[in-house]
């Protein structure tokens, strides 16, 4: 089967070889892994370790498709997702989970067991609407397709089932991570440039939404975003 | 198969008996050990749960009144499922004597026989803790199965079957698919399930009397004397069964595939050694643990059952 | 033989209804059992016939008004007759002991207080003995067993209606006990004949298209049948056939009308009765209509999954042991739906190795299923009749009041419980291993998906599965009993026990020499060929084997390996022990001076925990009252609580439905003003529109 697979992937752009090949398995089972283990996890601070650690998978993941692609643009683009992701902003989310004081747990409005059901069906649910995207280059590397997809879709759910201002901000980082993995899978890296300007939106909505909890805390005391009910006249 | 051949299988297979039954009292000291050194405390040492179970064996059993032959009768269908099962899983070779029963999904339906004849047993007590105690492991056993067939399903995907033998074999032959995705998400559903089923931390508290947390020990609290050494034995050799199925099924070097006495005695250290480790290696997991709520148990089997649901896929997806 | 059995069948019923008519009252019940056990003789006769390989049809012009009576054997009928005659003979026999006189089955129940006639039941014997009841069983029978002989569209209508309207009229029989009891009967009236509306409605429009009513007609013209004619034609037979079966949402008159009628009727129409729902999928949607399409299989394997797992979590949390097993017949409907759904997917997508393996498991599991809920639901008949208990939490301590009846439910709840050396794990394992191989590389996506849920589904169901039966026969037979009814019960008549016997006898050897059937199977699958290509399964003696894919299981070698282990570890304890006799001593009784049976779990503090986790779905319903004493409110003189789980998916889906037609009704009654000449002239009008329709379309 292996043997198979290397001569597929040996005809499309992306890693090959046994070894690397695995080696982008390992890590986008590690992105999907993380992304399971956010939406488990209760604690913020856990949360925000784990990101960070996605972050790392990405990197390496950017890092292995520039080995394939040659050249050194694709490594700072590796770099620079390493620092952003796995650095910058969890630091900053750091930050506001220190300065809130309260906050420590997600509160899911759907309960944990049933959250790690959906999340089964909808990574089932991009396994299958990514196969018409894998059938059009079959490679190793869009093979693994799925996995950005289904983390999107993740990051879709924590946005739409949890709380806090906190967690939301967790829920769109998802989203993007699952943006960045699917855009490193499908089209074998982005341009450094685009990469660039994509990784200081993030930073800049990051921040942005910190600064919406910060003001949300003097005004409400809290940030329970279903507290926002109040200002619909 | 040749007579012969037939012969040396039933040798082995009770080979495997012997090293189970006789191993696991062992096995479970060594796990209290490794945890009563981690805790600062000198230990029992190794010994320990054999000494007792000798004691044990010696003494009178009782029975409640009112409690009928299934109590009476639960210790020993415990004991007959553990026997069957040591003998029929590839501890220490894949060879076996008749072929049919080393089926995964037979082998742990009859872990679930076991399992059942002890809740009966508990519930025919007539004591509210043996209710409880049933009620609670029947739970457990219940959202379990799910990540355990699912599991079994993506370790067949791999070989085209879901006998032990051909798994255990296909791993030998290819050891590089131990290394893919589906068969570490299996792996991890498996390690949860491993822990679910005999009952240990975080699901259950193996060391515990305290009524309002136990599970296993609920029910098995009117057993006495040789009774309680029977379903005492019985549970500390699922706990080395599980622990062998684990370690064969996703580190399976040394297990023998013939029936040569070398290649055996290779198959019956491996195992041992293999085992000693994992449990040393889950005793010292245990003491960073707490026991879970009881209903935060049905989060941690969503969990598994994710991570199995994974694993078949990606055993699709990915091969 | 498949003749004598058939004759059998139709004038043993004819003739000892008339008998069971004219016969004294004392004498009744044995001549009813005798009657209804010999006509299930000749369909097990007929069955075996069938399978056996022999093929046999009549017809029988003008007997019918609408056209001729056609009969036909071949080996799918002969499976199902098969199974129908056998549950026939265990609950023929049975009934001679459970209609006899005495035993407190005929009571009211406690729950269900009625507010007339409690003093006629108290007077007279059990209802399912009087005349009408007793001549009504064997008529069932006879009309279940020659459904699946049916060979046109007529016949099998009218066999169907027939049966349909004699297990309403049994259904009916206790009415006059339990208000509960018409309730139930109005449900199946309902969803029955709303069933029949479907099947007949798809057999008309496929009669219509191909030209002919005889099912070699249907066959032969299937081919040309339009795509959309197919579809609905698919879609209805699903829905009618769904209906009987108790495919969830359409399960809502099973554990209403099962749990009311008399337990050897329940029986019948548990474990016989719902099968035939199965058998007219099969016939329809494989056999007629030459193979179904992938959409038609995922919709099966999907309502298979619903109801398997609906089915069997209601029945983790239900306290009555009869409405317990009713849900339990959805979730195993629910697990041959599943083996129907895949196997036409697989079929479709070619994998007809892989379909004839998911299909022999529906099939196989129908028997098995069969033979265990016969059992169940006899024992539970046995319950009732000794204690007039059907609830749970009032049970406990059968075991030494009742040893033979517990020893043979014991044998059942093995197979309920999937576990081996049950018979129940046979199937199960085999449909689990042709939906494990389903899955590989460059298959579709859509089966990629959907298999490992359904998998999924079959263990959780599994398992909550084991959880139920653990349930229903610890607490029900074992521990101490819990009401004075329970502490009174005695063992049940002979012919009972030998009922019960008969079938549990069937589960151990469907349990141990599953590969015994695997000839039989494979002829069942032989009037499949869209749906078979090789033997699913080998005709080996002892192990269990699958042809075609790698999988091989003996129950036999498990149960032989329990029994010698079990040998040695009784002599190896018995030298450990060195003869230390056993000591009988009060169990301690939580600080309690004496040890009371309320201290017990009940059935519904064992399914607690269930409950529990599943909140979401099921949504039980609780009070509690707290009275406490006039001195202070932080004393307390007493708890009640009472906890009721409502069906939710019922009461989501009928209640609008009900609301429609009750105001569809009401509109339509404005149409009846009492006027006999409004009336013919609707007749008048009617028949103008029907002939100018004629003239137009003609």
């Amino acid at each position: 089967m292996s043997a198979a697979m290397t001569t597929i992937a040996a005809t499309a752009a992306g890693p090959t070889g046994v070894a690397s090949v695995q080696l982008l398995d390992l890590l986008c089972g590690g992105v999907l892994l993380t992304a399971v283990l956010i939406l488990w996890r209760r604690e913020l601070a856990a949360i925000v370790r784990l990101l960070a650690l996605q972050g790392v998978f990405i990197a390496g993941l950017a890092a292995l498709v520039a080995g394939a692609e040659g050249g050194v643009a694709g490594y700072l683009v590796a770099l620079g997702v390493l620092a952003l992701k796995t650095f910058v902003i969890p630091a900053v989310l750091r930050r506001v989970l220190a300065d809130s004081g309260e906050a420590r747990e997600t509160e899911p409005l759907v309960n944990v067991a049933a959250s790690l059901l959906a999340a089964a069906l909808l990574t089932l649910l991009a396994y299958v609407v990514s196969q018409p995207l894998v059938a059009l280059a079959p490679s190793a590397a869009t093979r693994a397709l799925p996995v950005g997809v289904a983390v999107v879709l993740l990051g879709f759910f924590v946005l739409v089932t949890r709380r806090r201002a906190l967690s939301q901000v967790v829920g769109f980082l998802l989203l993007d991570n699952g943006i960045t993995t699917t855009a490193f899978l499908a089209a074998s890296g982005v341009p450094l440039v685009v990469e660039l300007g994509v990784s200081l939106d993030v930073l800049l909505v990051v921040l942005v939404l910190q600064i919406l909890a910060a003001r949300m805390r003097t005004t409400f005391g809290g940030t329970d975003l279903d507290e926002l009910n109040e200002l619909r006249d | 198969m040749s007579a012969g051949e037939v012969v040396g299988a039933v040798v082995a297979s009770l080979v495997q008996v012997v090293v189970v039954v006789v191993g696991a009292p062992y096995l479970t000291g060594l796990m209290r050990q490794v945890r009563a050194r981690m805790e600062g405390r000198a230990g029992a040492g190794v010994g320990q749960p054999a000494r007792d179970l000798r004691k044990l064996m010696a003494k009178e059993a009782t029975s409640p009144e009112g409690a009928s032959w299934v109590f009476r009768a639960a210790p020993l269908v415990l004991m007959s499922t553990v026997v069957v099962l040591a003998a029929a899983v590839p501890f220490v070779t894949t060879v076996t004597p008749v072929s049919g029963a080393s089926d995964l999904f037979a082998v742990v339906a009859v872990l679930m026989l076991g399992t059942v004849a002890l809740t009966l047993a508990g519930l025919d007590t007539g004591t509210a803790f043996g209710g409880m105690g049933a009620s609670r492991e029947v739970t457990v056993l219940a959202l379990a199965e799910p990540t355990i067939l699912l599991a079994i399903f993506a370790l067949s995907v791999r070989v085209g079957s879901s006998d032990l033998g051909d798994i255990v074999e296909g791993a030998l032959a290819t050891p590089s698919q131990l290394f893919w995705p589906a068969s570490l998400l299996a792996a991890v559903a498996f390690a949860v399930v491993i822990v679910a089923e005999t009952g240990r931390l975080p699901v259950d508290n193996p060391s515990t009397h305290l009524e309002l947390t136990m599970m296993h020990e609920a029910m098995v609290l009117e057993y006495s004397g040789r009774d309680l050494g029977m379903v005492e034995l019985a549970s500390w050799s699922r706990l080395a069964i599980l622990l062998g199925l684990g370690v064969n099924l996703f580190v399976p070097w040394g297990v023998a595939t013939s029936l040569a006495p070398a290649a055996l005695a290779l198959g019956v250290l491996a195992l041992v050694v293999k085992v000693c480790v994992l449990g040393a290696a889950l005793a010292a997991f245990e003491v960073f643990m707490a026991k879970l709520r009881l209903f935060r148990v049905p989060e941690l089997l969503a969990g598994s059952l994710l991570f199995a649901l994974l694993a078949v896929t990606a055993s699709f997806f990915l091969a | 033989m498949i003749q004598t059995g058939l004759w059998l069948v139709a004038l043993g019923a004819l003739v000892g209804a008339a008998a069971v008519v004219v016969a004294p009252e004392r004498r009744r019940h044995v001549v009813a059992g005798s009657v209804t056990a010999l006509v299930g003789v000749g369909g097990v006769l007929a069955g075996l016939g069938g399978l056996g390989g022999s093929t046999w049809t009549a017809v029988a012009p003008g007997l019918l008004p609408l056209g001729e009576a056609r009969l036909a054997v071949d080996a799918l009928s002969g499976a199902f007759l098969l199974l129908i005659g056998a549950v026939a003979v265990a609950a023929g026999v049975y009934g001679i002991g459970y209609t006899a006189p005495g035993g407190r089955h005929a009571q009211d129940l406690p729950a269900a207080h009625d507010q007339h006639l409690p003093d006629a039941a108290a007077h007279h014997a059990s209802p399912a003995a009087s005349r009408t009841a007793q001549a009504t069983v064997p008529l069932f029978v006879a009309a279940m067993l020659l459904v699946p002989a049916a060979a046109s569209v007529t016949t099998f209508l009218v066999l169907w209606e027939l049966m349909a309207l004699t297990s309403l009229l049994l259904v009916l029989t206790e009415h006059r006990l339990r208000a509960s009891v018409r309730e139930a009967g109005l449900w199946y009236a309902g969803m029955t004949h709303a069933g029949l509306v479907a099947i007949m409605t798809a057999f008309a429009l496929v009669a219509a298209n191909v030209g002919g009513e005889s099912f070699d007609a249907i066959r032969a013209g299937a081919a040309d049948l339009s795509p959309t004619v197919r579809t609905v034609a698919l879609v209805l037979v699903l829905l009618g056939f769904g209906s009987k079966a108790g495919m969830v949402p359409l399960h809502v008159w099973l554990p209403r009308a099962h749990p009311e009628a008399p337990s050897h009727v329940s029986a019948l129409m548990s474990a016989a009765m719902v099968k035939l729902g199965v058998y007219g999928l099969i016939r329809v949607a494989f056999d007629l209509l030459g193979g179904a399409p992938r959409w038609w299989g995922l919709l099966v394997l999907a309502l298979g999954c619903l109801s398997a797992l609906y089915g069997v979590l209601q029945a983790s949390v239900a306290v009555d042991l009869k409405r317990l097993l009713a849900y339990s017949t959805s979730e195993n409907v629910g697990l041959m739906l599943i083996g129907l759904g895949a196997a036409a997917v697989f079929a479709a997508d070619g994998n007809r190795v892989l379909a004839g393996v998911v299909m022999a498991a529906a099939v196989l599991h129908a028997f098995n299923h069969a033979a265990f809920k016969t059992v169940l639901f006899l024992g539970a008949g046995s319950v009732l009749r000794s204690t007039g208990l059907r609830d749970l939490d009032a049970l406990g301590g059968l075991v030494r009041r009742m040893p033979v009846t517990t020893a043979l439910v014991a044998v059942g709840t093995l197979g309920a419980a999937a576990l081996p050396p049950g018979n129940g794990f046979v199937s199960e394992w085999v449909l689990l291993q042709g939906l494990i191989h389903s899955v590989g590389p460059g298959g579709s996506p859509v089966v990629a998906v959907s298999i490992p849920v359904a998998v999924g589904v079959v263990a959780l169901t599994a398992g909550l599965g084991v959880a139920t039966f653990v349930k229903a026969f610890g607490v029900g037979f074992l521990a101490l009993p819990r009401s004075t009814a329970a502490a009174e019960a005695t063992e049940s008549p002979l012919p009972m026990r030998v009922g019960m016997g008969l079938a549990a006898g069937v589960c151990l050897a469907l349990g141990l020499l599953p590969a015994v059937a695997a000839r039989p199977l494979d002829r069942v699958l032989g009037v499949l060929p869209e749906v078979r290509s090789i033997d699913p399964l080998a005709d080996s003696a002892v192990t269990l084997r699958l042809n075609g894919i790698a999988g091989s299981m003996s129950p036999l070698v498990i149960a032989v390996g329990l029994v010698l282990a079990g040998t040695a570890v009784v002599a190896l304890v018995r030298r450990l022990s060195r003869g230390v006799p056993r000591r009988v001593a009060p169990a301690w009784g939580c600080g309690a001076i004496e040890r009371d049976p309320r201290q017990e779990y009940t059935a519904t503090s064992f399914a607690e925990p269930l409950t529990r986790v599943f909140d979401d779905v099921l949504r039980p319903e609780q009070d509690v009252d707290v009275t406490p004493l006039a001195e202070s409110r932080y004393l307390i003189e007493s708890v009640t609580f009472r906890q009721r789980v409502p069906d939710r998916l019922e009461a989501r889906i009928y209640p609008p439905l009900l609301a429609a037609a009750t105001a569809w009704g009401r509109w339509s009654r404005r149409l009846a003003r009492g006027s006999v000449h409004t009336y013919l002239a609707y007749g008048f009008v009617g028949l103008l529109a029907a002939l100018l329709l004629a003239g137009v379309t003609g």
